[in-house]
């Protein structure tokens, strides 16, 4: 019964993720594709562009992160984080577009205040530096890493003690900076490991906000290697599944040599934990206002959408447009085929994700935690874009291409990881007092399941729920390997329609894909709010 | 060095009234004395070293002057209040060893002078050979006497002791309470502790008792 228990999560998580990674194996020694992407002429440009935006946005956003928690000042940002990790990141990247191109509402609004009349003649999206990506990766990523640290400064083993050893460290005269950099950042950083690799992955190998945001000539190399992987021509897409391989590659590289380096530095740091008191104020009122601005920059995104969704005409340098038309938001409605994909996936991969892993929790022995939770992490750190050539490769081989079987495991796998990983933690710690109680009152399993236990796990369940369905609706590239032209998706909608010129229609699609892992999760806070408090 | 207390009083904040925990009272803690406070839990004897070493949480509210060598310190930050705190937890920093635990409360000074306080700060603990070690690496006691030792390197000019020694098993207290207070009388340090242990009371020590209406009153 209790090895049972472990199947369906084995079966939509394990199982997928060890047969991706098995028919990987045998790309590694395609030499000849490897060769051909050395000599592709846009390869070492493109090699240079993935180092460029993964690292420099990782390091941006890193600091931004650490310098907003520190300006709060111990209030707790991980509630309003949250909404943040809600947006899909092509539907952000399209708003941004929006926002930052020649002509879009940012350019306006100076072209207003200083007279302009045309549009300036610099590119700003899909520049050949990569920066309107690492840009758009630092927006999305900073609030990720603000709300990983949040929850962790948050988390009732790790609060009292830093609430105490930050009274001492200012008692012994270090000031508030001090006491950050030398005494809480130090414990952090080590617990919050994993989410740090998860970004520097995700920066160097994003594609769909690439495609939407990111540089063309030549592309990074997550997008050359992409490219590849959807042509017709084996060689081709060999040659794109070697650039996958080279990109991983390249990943586990640079945590090695920041393992590295940070093993070398190790005596420069404990040298300046030990260094003298600094009663020193450090950061001024400027570092108060980067959250909001960070806020402010979400809600411009959502509202160029809004308006560009409903702009029939928008001449330069106008800051609304003066005729504007419902005509796109008809457009979606007469299709409704890829919104109902992206709900109904989403839906029932969330829904699988909960039961498999409460189940999961509730009978497993716990002593395959362990394994378990490897295997999460390995979903959400491992390059997607490895895990879903893996995954490609394997239904081919079972002949599953393009049938909703492929879609729905390529959707479920992240959902389910990234699922267990937040559910798992408050489940476990959940006081086995209660159940004693429970049955002392003579009450059985199930009713204690249906009327205690649940019931008082109903914030973190409905929050996993929330982010397991803003998951699945923003996956990209996994779903549009898996569904082969079969199926369309939200974010597979937007991402063709980024590179066509219906700018209304793109907003909409932009619109849809924010709404609903933004509902959902707008849902999942009010249903899982305790009844005792106070709205 | 002496710590005087004028009016102080901790209000435990609400709606639509403000509660006092402890009422306005006032008291004069002489160089190298410890003076006891005591009450039950939740009486605001931790509240009132919050306040006077300055981080008092936004629900409570503390009234009065806290005047070091007869300046009131109310109102500046706790890194330039120059008051030590020790908890009932040690709070030596893990990702430190001892040595640096030690170095980060020694004021600027040359690295030679600061080293060779840390070793002489070790020694006075009967520590010697332990700078390296990693805090977790030692026992309960040793912790202590190695908190003891941090607060007391940074130069206080008071220091609040709640409820250091609760912690600690039973036969370990009386040889820390000593050591401790050894050390406060040594450098001639005015302290407070609260308790609701009698035994922590040092020999002769003045006693202020909390009542249950929150007014201070002598033992």
């Amino acid at each position: 019964m209790r090895t049972l228990a472990t199947l369906p999560l084995a079966v939509v998580l394990l199982l997928p993720l060890l047969a991706s990674l098995l028919f990987i194996m045998p790309g590694v020694a395609d030499l000849d594709s490897f060769r051909a992407l050395a000599e592709h002429p846009q390869f070492w440009g493109a090699l240079a562009l993935s180092l460029a935006t993964g690292l420099t946005s990782t390091a941006v956003s890193l600091v931004l992160a650490l310098v907003m928690i520190f300006a709060a000042r111990g209030k707790n940002l991980s509630s309003r984080a949250g909404l943040f990790l809600a947006v899909p990141h092509v539907s952000f990247a399209i708003g941004l577009a929006f926002l930052i191109m020649p002509a879009g509402l940012l350019a306006r609004a100076v072209a207003l205040a200083a007279g302009w009349t045309m549009p300036p003649q610099w590119v700003t999206t899909q520049d050949p530096w990569g920066l309107a990506l690492t840009v758009a990766l630092v927006l999305k990523e900073t609030p990720f890493l603000v709300w990983t640290f949040a929850n962790l400064l948050a988390r009732e083993d790790l609060a009292a003690g830093f609430a105490g050893q930050r009274a001492v460290a200012r008692s012994l005269g270090h000031g508030e900076a001090s006491t950050f950099l030398r005494v809480i950042v130090p414990q952090l950083l080590p617990q919050a490991l994993g989410p740090l690799i998860a970004v520097l992955a995700y920066g160097m190998t994003v594609v769909d906000m690439a495609l939407v945001i990111g540089p063309t000539q030549p592309p990074t190399l997550a997008q050359l290697a992409w490219t590849g992987l959807s042509d017709a021509e084996s060689a081709t897409a060999a040659r794109g599944a070697a650039g996958v391989l080279v990109l991983c590659a390249v990943v586990a590289a640079i945590l090695a040599a920041a393992s590295v380096v940070l093993k070398c530095s190790r005596p420069h740091l404990h040298r300046f934990y030990a260094a003298s008191p600094r009663p020193g104020e450090g950061l001024g009122g400027a570092a108060q206002l980067l959250w909001p601005a960070l806020l402010a920059v979400y809600v411009a995104v959502a509202a160029v959408m809004l308006l560009q969704s409903a702009a029939a005409q928008w001449p330069f340098p106008d800051l609304l447009p003066n005729v504007s038309t419902l005509r796109a938001w008809t457009h979606l409605l007469s299709d409704p085929r890829p919104v109902m994909t992206s709900v109904v996936l989403a839906l029932s991969t969330t829904a699988c994700a909960i039961a498999a892993t409460v189940i999961w929790l509730e009978l497993a022995p716990r002593a395959m935690d362990r394994v378990m939770t490897m295997c999460a992490l390995t979903a959400v750190t491992v390059p997607m874009l490895l895990i879903a050539l893996g995954e490609y490769r394997a239904f081919l081989a079972l002949d599953l291409t393009g049938t909703a079987v492929a879609l729905w495991t390529a959707h479920a796998v992240p959902v389910c990881a990234y699922v267990f990983l937040l559910l798992a933690r408050p489940y476990r710690a959940y006081g086995t007092q209660w159940a004693a109680v429970a049955a002392g009152l003579q009450q059985g399993r199930a009713r204690f399941l249906w009327r205690v236990k649940w019931p008082m796990l109903k914030g973190p369940m409905w929050a996993a729920a929330a982010v397991g369905f803003a998951v699945s609706v923003g996956q990209y590239v996994p779903a549009q390997l898996a569904a082969a032209g079969r199926f369309s998706t939200l974010p597979m909608e937007a991402v063709t329609l980024s590179s066509g010129g219906n700018r209304p229609l793109l907003a909409v699609y932009g619109i849809a894909l924010m709404a609903l892992p933004l509902g959902a999760f707008l849902f999942a806070a009010r249903a899982g709010r305790s009844r005792w408090s106070t709205p | 060095m002496t710590l005087v207390l004028r009016d102080a009083a901790v209000n435990l904040r609400g709606m639509p009234l403000t509660r006092p925990l402890i009422r306005p009272f006032s008291v004069s803690v002489q160089p190298g004395e410890i003076l006891t406070i005591m009450g039950p839990s939740g009486s605001g004897k931790s509240a009132l070293l919050s306040w006077i070493g300055g981080d008092l949480p936004g629900a409570m509210q503390g009234a009065g002057e806290v005047l070091l060598n007869g300046v009131n310190v109310i109102g500046v930050p706790p890194e330039r209040r120059r008051i030590g705190r020790l908890f009932q937890d040690d709070y030596l920093f893990p990702h430190m060893t001892v040595g640096e635990n030690l170095l980060f409360a020694i004021p600027a000074a040359r690295r030679e002078v600061r080293l060779e306080m840390m070793q002489q700060a070790l020694a006075d603990a009967g520590l010697d050979g332990y700078a390296d070690r990693a805090p977790q690496t030692l026992s309960g006691g040793q912790r202590a006497r190695v908190a003891l030792m941090r607060t007391l390197l940074s130069g206080p000019a008071a220091v609040l002791l709640d409820e250091p020694f609760s912690r600690l098993d039973q036969d370990l207290r009386s040889t820390i309470r000593s050591f401790t207070s050894d050390h406060i009388r040594d450098r001639q340090v005015p302290a407070i502790l609260v308790t609701h242990d009698r035994a922590d009371v040092p020999p002769g020590g003045r006693v202020l008792a909390i009542s249950a209406q929150g007014d201070m009153h002598h033992v």
